[in-house]
């Protein structure tokens, strides 16, 4: 590739800047007027007058700033000798700028602020940043304690990628599962079973939002009439009772390309769901319930005993999903949040004292002191989950 | 022609900035999730190849290899601009993979200039790999931050669907002068990503204003269509021209359609419920 010597950049850019210097100030007396009268048309959404901030010598005047949450107006003047942007940053992220401003103007900037402590710019990456208090005003408050449902859009959308990089998971680990039994791999089999619980456990607390593909995927013998033999065994316990009850594949392959279709179709479907945000904290709330109400006494996986395992994906779907709320509900409910992240952490110490250099031990080995304090920890994290909804205005 | 340009960028500016913003609450919050979880599937999937190209790309700059490492530059950059309307979210990377020599104090002297801009200059400019190494080892350990940090982010779905509008003002504004790959004049393959990265967050929101706003729709696809095949003119091998070839008519073109799309995408926020 041969260098160019065109007359493109950058000598025509410092042509245009000159221009667009000289037409800008044509703008700008025309701006002045707009602003005028869009000022004068401004409705009480400015709790605060426009703050001016005259950048200088790589230095904003005032570099400290307090404003009242909520919208705020800033004019920002470049009094240096550059062109440059005006950010206001958390950490960072900026939440909004203003760029290209021209040497000797100014322009206006509008930025609805949360409470907190912000930096702002002042000119190059290297000179030192102002800072930017925002303090609470009733409004914020307000809405601080009960977030609107647009404030939980990024969570929401986090936890549907998490659905989907699972269900992903869940059908790679599935058709390797399909292929080991197809080929009559029994030990291969059993192996990569355990692999494909995994994902699937971790998002069963949103199970209540696929019910249908739940009751096809995941039901236990002892909720079905005939037990073992009901034709509505199906799933993931059939090919469990096959590998390590009866020590064989006879039968599965169509269990197991079922299977397959039902996790395929599971992964297709998550990506449409539409799920409120109080769904998170009551789906995985009354899933742990039934952990450690009944799950953690009877055991599900009654022919691997591979129930801690379980439970271990269990709590670490719980824990993302808890991760994704906190920043939208620590503000509204902080004891709440700590508390669940007190008892999250409590109920993985009681899994990880169990867990030997050889993983989990089989779950018919764990004693009954052992079940309860277990279902002890989990029942005190599916209560103080249960108590975000409410807390949040979610109910 | 040009004066126009920068004339309109800055008229755009101003009035952005004085005009108050209208809000709409016609879209429900919920049907956002779907476009933003699939907006954060696509930044995922451009990191990942990000940085497996800047893998090879730093592998040649540091192989002193100046032409393959001047080929791979353009190409690898693609997939940093695709994503560029979500920079705000991450400003310290962007200003240690991106930033131009006009941000530092010392221009192409700063030991603070660094990037992929930083390469550019030695490889363009200098002809040369020499000293290039810890800067190669900085954008390679950069972009792996980048893709291991935007895992665990959040994405604030007003500041997606405001990186839209953001990144056309920034193309409007300074882009359009081809100051980004000033020593390479690769300016081309950053405005096919730019537009791509912007068009991909239009696109995912579309469905939600299809009925209620088709005209709205209908106007910034045209411009999204306009400045395609206006960049598909371009096109060479599996890249495109130099900047200089861009004639003045074009570069008309493209400007007003940015200009229009950095006017018109700057309602989308208000649009959907987010300001």
């Amino acid at each position: 590739m041969t260098r160019n010597t065109g007359s493109v950049a950058p000598p025509p850019s410092q042509k245009m800047m000159k221009l667009a210097v000289a037409g800008a100030a044509i703008l700008v007396v025309a701006g002045a007027g707009a602003f005028y009268f869009a000022s004068k048309n401004m409705k009480a959404g400015t709790p605060n007058d426009a703050i001016v901030v005259t950048i200088k010598d790589g230095s904003c005047d005032p570099n400290a700033i307090t404003v009242l949450a909520g919208r705020s107006t800033f004019k920002i003047v470049n009094n240096s000798d550059r062109a440059l942007e005006w950010e206001i940053l958390d950490g960072v992220m900026v939440l909004e700028e203003r760029e290209n401003i021209l040497p000797g103007f100014t322009q206006t900037m509008q930025a609805k602020l949360k409470a907190g402590n912000y930096e702002i710019t002042c000119g190059l990456l290297s000179s030192p940043r102002g800072t930017l208090h925002v303090t609470p005003s009733a409004e914020s408050e307000a809405e601080a304690a009960r977030p609107p449902l647009v404030s939980f859009v990024g969570a929401l959308a986090e936890f549907q990628v998490f659905l989907m990089t699972q269900t992903n998971s869940l059908v790679k680990a599935t058709a390797a599962l399909d292929a080991a039994i197809q080929s009559g791999d029994l030990e291969q089999a059993r192996l990569l079973y355990q692999k494909a619980r995994i994902p699937y456990k971790q998002i069963e607390p949103m199970a209540d939002m696929f019910a249908d593909l739940h009751n096809a995927i995941d039901p236990i013998a002892d909720y079905l009439e005939k037990r073992e033999q009901d034709p509505a065994f199906t799933g993931f316990h059939r090919i469990e009772y096959g590998l390590y009850a009866s020590n064989s594949l006879d039968g599965l392959a169509p269990v197991s390309t079922k299977l397959l279709a039902d996790v395929t179709a599971l992964k297709d479907r998550v990506r449409g769901l539409r799920i409120p945000p109080e769904q998170i904290a009551k789906g995985t709330a009354r899933l742990l319930s039934s952990i450690a109400d009944t799950k953690v006494t009877a055991g599900e996986d009654h022919y691997s005993k591979t129930d801690l395992a379980d439970f271990e994906a269990n709590l670490a779907g719980t824990s993302r999903m808890m991760a994704l709320l906190k920043p939208v509900v620590s503000q509204a409910a902080p004891t709440i949040m700590a508390d669940i992240e007190t008892r999250l952490a409590d109920a993985n110490t009681a899994l990880t004292v169990m867990r030997g250099t050889d993983g989990y031990p089989a779950y018919d080995k764990v004693s009954k002191e052992s079940r309860e304090a277990l279902a002890q920890k989990i029942k005190a994290l599916a209560d103080a989950i249960g108590k975000l909804n409410s807390a949040i205005g979610l109910e | 022609m040009k004066l126009k340009t920068t004339l309109s960028a800055s008229l755009f500016a101003i009035s952005a900035a004085i005009l108050p913003r209208v809000a709409s609450a016609e879209v429900a919050p919920l049907d956002l999730v779907g476009p933003i979880a699939d907006y954060k599937v696509y930044v995922s999937e451009n990191l990942e190849k990000l940085v497996a190209d800047t893998k090879t790309f730093t592998d040649a700059v540091k192989a002193g290899d100046v032409d393959k490492a001047k080929s791979l530059f353009a190409p690898t950059r693609m997939s940093y601009e695709a994503i560029e309307p979500i920079a705000e979210l991450f400003s310290d990377l962007d200003g240690s993979i991106d930033s131009r020599a006009d941000d530092h104090e010392k221009a192409e002297k700063d030991p603070e200039f660094t990037g992929f801009h930083r390469l550019e200059y030695g490889l363009f400019s200098e002809n040369s790999t020499k000293e290039l190494a810890p800067f190669a080892d900085k954008l390679m350990a950069d972009v792996t931050e980048l893709n291991k940090r935007i895992t665990d982010l959040t994405l604030p779905p007003e500041k997606v669907v405001g990186g839209a509008a953001v990144l056309m003002e920034e193309v409007a504004a300074t882009k359009i002068s081809g100051e980004e790959d000033r020593y390479s004049h690769t300016d081309l393959w950053d405005f096919k990503a730019n537009f791509d990265g912007s068009r991909k967050i239009f696109d995912l929101v579309r469905p939600l204003i299809e009925k209620s706003d088709g005209e709205f729709i209908t106007k910034v696809s045209g411009n999204f269509d306009k400045v395609d095949v206006t960049l598909a003119k371009y096109k060479k091998g599996d890249g495109y021209e130099l900047y200089d070839k861009l004639t003045d008519d074009d570069r008309a073109v493209l400007a007003a359609a940015v200009n229009t799309l950095a006017e018109d995408l700057s309602t989308l926020r208000g649009k959907l419920g987010l300001n």
